[in-house]
């Protein structure tokens, strides 16, 4: 019998990293302005290498613009798709998501809590609204879950889904509220509301990628673990998984990547919850192909979802939540429709 | 996508009519901007007007003493600020707007709908629907108040007063190629321009400039690379967001390259003067022409 390796071989890392950066690359050489794709590669090239770059090229809309936004676009991906796979996971739900548990509304309701009470942290620019935002990450998703508990203890599907909906509607409700007693900044929170990943620079893209090393580095950390959760806490606890320890880890770490992300780009749905699913059918359920394997595809849905909302209606630009909610509704129901049917 | 259609409808319809006046003893028969015909019974002495745009008009023609309210975005001339303030656009309250008792309510296309008008109607309060998106319209707009309050003469020099402004402003102003681009919203929040059949895109022309978002139509969200691209000479802000705007946009990464940013040419504009249909728009255009003729005040 051919024992199949748990992990990725280093050849299909390299591939997943090629397609990563093939996708980049025609993100950045494809754009609302069009620019030779040589004048792009020289771009490129010689600011990698830290050489001049001869004038007449639209330097400015390919390194100041165009790169940090791709950048941004990927890790938000990696972060959301990641995030998704492992509560997926934790909690035996396939339905599970930031959006769909309503951490992502929680977050936003952090955000612009921090917005109408001015909280600002000295020094930073947004460091309020992120952290904010982490925290009421965590608070809905303790919250949720712990009312889940109490009404269920298998957290079935059912349930915790359903809480999670009903939490959101109470957190976009709580968000108008806000609103409505916050007339001196009602611009900038509806501004906030309304965010884009398009006004972001480099600034955004050192957290995104500390944030996601660091919590990455801890979600994959666990894919042992995720794998015992998968089968079912009791399993877990048997083979001597600290089943609380882990859960709170994963928990606190998925609320501050979808903290960050929701604070810099606003609610993405439908990332967290298809990607996933994608990953599933390529790699199988072990986390420890799955996880890498919804980072990547995460990445690189976000990146074409972007490129098509930044270029189908030039010079006008589209929202990404709307190019992701319509390809990953309909991803999602094309796949529910197969997995159950090959049940 | 309703109010869209909405807009075109009435801008097609402001252009058939024009405020058709029957003066029957004291009623006078009107057709509003939303296309309907209104008869009120004159004269009026108690209107409310929902809108900062109608407002600062009813002051304009001097009828601030048959003001009884105000939406609670009206906030010009400063006097207003006195009157009892409702509810406007989506929250649009009858019970706050029936205590104060008008003849006439004043309500713009641009924030209500058709059913604000009927609740109000059926409560026998005459509704008068205003949607002005361009100076023409300002104008029709002025008249079709003159015409209600009975200060027509007062209407007329309101509108020739701003006429000869815009006129004046042309005439000193140079043609030439060179292009504004328009901010309404800041690269934060995702960028948004203005572009044809707006105020703005108006007043770029009374100053001999293009705009450069003439290609679009309305507010819409644009790309930042096309800003870059389309490298106008001048920027205005309408952001309305306070002083620290100049500095946040000419510090904006890939932006040195913008001829406008070279020069220092950004412009922190008093966002309701350039967006408000009201008089103060000829107002808008001499700070327009001052700010790009470099006269400071």
């Amino acid at each position: 019998m051919k024992k199949l390796s748990e992990h990725f071989s280093w050849r299909t890392y390299i591939l997943f990293i090629a397609a990563l950066i093939a996708a980049m690359l025609l993100c950045i050489c494809v754009g609302s302005v069009n620019i030779p794709l040589g004048d792009t590669v020289t771009a490129l090239w010689n600011s990698l290498w830290g050489m001049e770059i001869p004038t007449g090229i639209s330097k400015s809309i390919i390194l100041n613009v165009r790169l940090p936004r791709v950048l941004n676009v990927a890790l938000v991906g990696a972060a959301l798709s990641l995030c998704g796979a492992a509560m997926q996971g934790l909690l035996r739900n396939p339905l599970a998501d930031g959006s769909t548990l309503g951490v992502s509304s929680g977050a936003s309701l952090g955000a612009v809590l921090s917005l109408a009470l001015g909280i600002t942290i000295p020094g930073t620019a947004y460091g309020g609204t992120m952290v904010m935002a982490m925290l009421f990450a965590f608070l809905s998703l303790a919250a949720i879950l712990g009312l889940a508990y109490t009404l269920d203890r298998s957290l079935t599907t059912n349930s915790i889904i359903l809480i999670g909906v009903i939490f959101s509607m109470f957190a976009s409700s709580a968000i108008n509220l806000v609103i409505s007693f916050a007339e001196d900044h009602i611009k900038s929170i509806t501004f906030w509301t309304m965010g884009s990943l398009s006004g972001t620079n480099f600034s955004h893209t050192r957290i995104l990628a500390i944030s996601v090393l660091l919590c990455g580095g801890v979600i994959l950390r666990y894919a042992r673990e995720l794998n015992a959760f998968a089968i079912g806490e009791d399993n877990a606890r048997h083979i001597g998984v600290n089943v609380k320890g882990v859960k709170l880890i994963i928990l606190i770490t998925v609320s501050v990547l979808i903290g960050v992300c929701v604070s810099i780009s606003g609610t993405i749905s439908f990332v967290g919850l298809v990607m996933p699913h994608m990953a599933r059918m390529i790699t199988g359920p072990n986390h420890k192909r799955l996880l890498p394997a919804s980072m990547f595809s995460g990445a690189i849905f976000l990146l074409l979802a972007d490129l098509t909302a930044r270029t189908i209606l030039r010079p006008i630009e589209l929202s990404i939540g709307v190019v992701t909610s319509l390809v990953g509704a309909v991803a999602f129901v094309t796949i529910f429709y197969r997995t159950r049917k090959a049940r | 996508m309703s109010k869209k259609l909405v807009s075109l409808f009435l801008a097609l319809l402001m252009m058939c009519c024009t405020a058709a006046v029957m003066a029957e003893s004291n009623a006078i028969t009107v057709t509003d901007m939303f296309g309907r015909e209104v008869t009120i019974e004159g004269p009026v002495t108690r209107i409310i007007a929902l809108d900062p745009g109608d407002c600062e008009m009813l002051y304009a023609i001097g009828c601030e003493d048959a003001l009884v309210g105000r939406g609670k975005y009206c906030d010009y001339p400063a006097a207003v600020l006195e009157l009892p303030a409702v509810q406007s656009g989506a929250d649009t309250n009858l019970e706050e707007i029936l205590a104060l008792n008008p003849q006439v309510v004043v309500m713009s296309g641009m924030h209500h709908t058709i059913e604000h008008v009927e609740l109000l109607e059926q409560n026998g309060i005459r509704v008068i629907g205003t949607d002005a998106n361009s100076i023409e319209g300002v104008y029709q707009n002025i008249r079709l108040l003159g015409t209600i309050m009975g200060k027509d003469e007062n209407a007329e020099a309101v509108i020739a007063e701003m006429q000869k402004t815009f006129a004046d402003v042309a005439a000193k102003s140079e043609q030439t190629d060179k292009t504004i681009y328009f901010e309404v919203m800041p690269l934060e929040w995702g960028l948004w321009s203005a572009g044809n059949s707006t105020f703005m895109h108006e007043l770029a022309q009374i100053c001999g400039m293009k705009n450069a978002f003439a290609d679009i139509e309305g507010w819409k969200a644009v790309s930042q690379e096309q800003v870059i691209e389309r490298n106008p000479d001048y920027i205005v802000l309408v952001t309305g967001m306070g002083e620290t705007a100049v500095d946040e946009v000419m510090g904006r990464p890939g932006w040195e390259s913008i001829t406008a940013i070279k020069n220092g040419a950004v412009y922190n504009a008093d966002s309701y003067t350039m967006t408000r249909p009201a008089p103060r728009l000829a107002e808008a255009a001499e700070n327009l022409y001052n700010f790009l003729n470099g006269i400071t005040k």
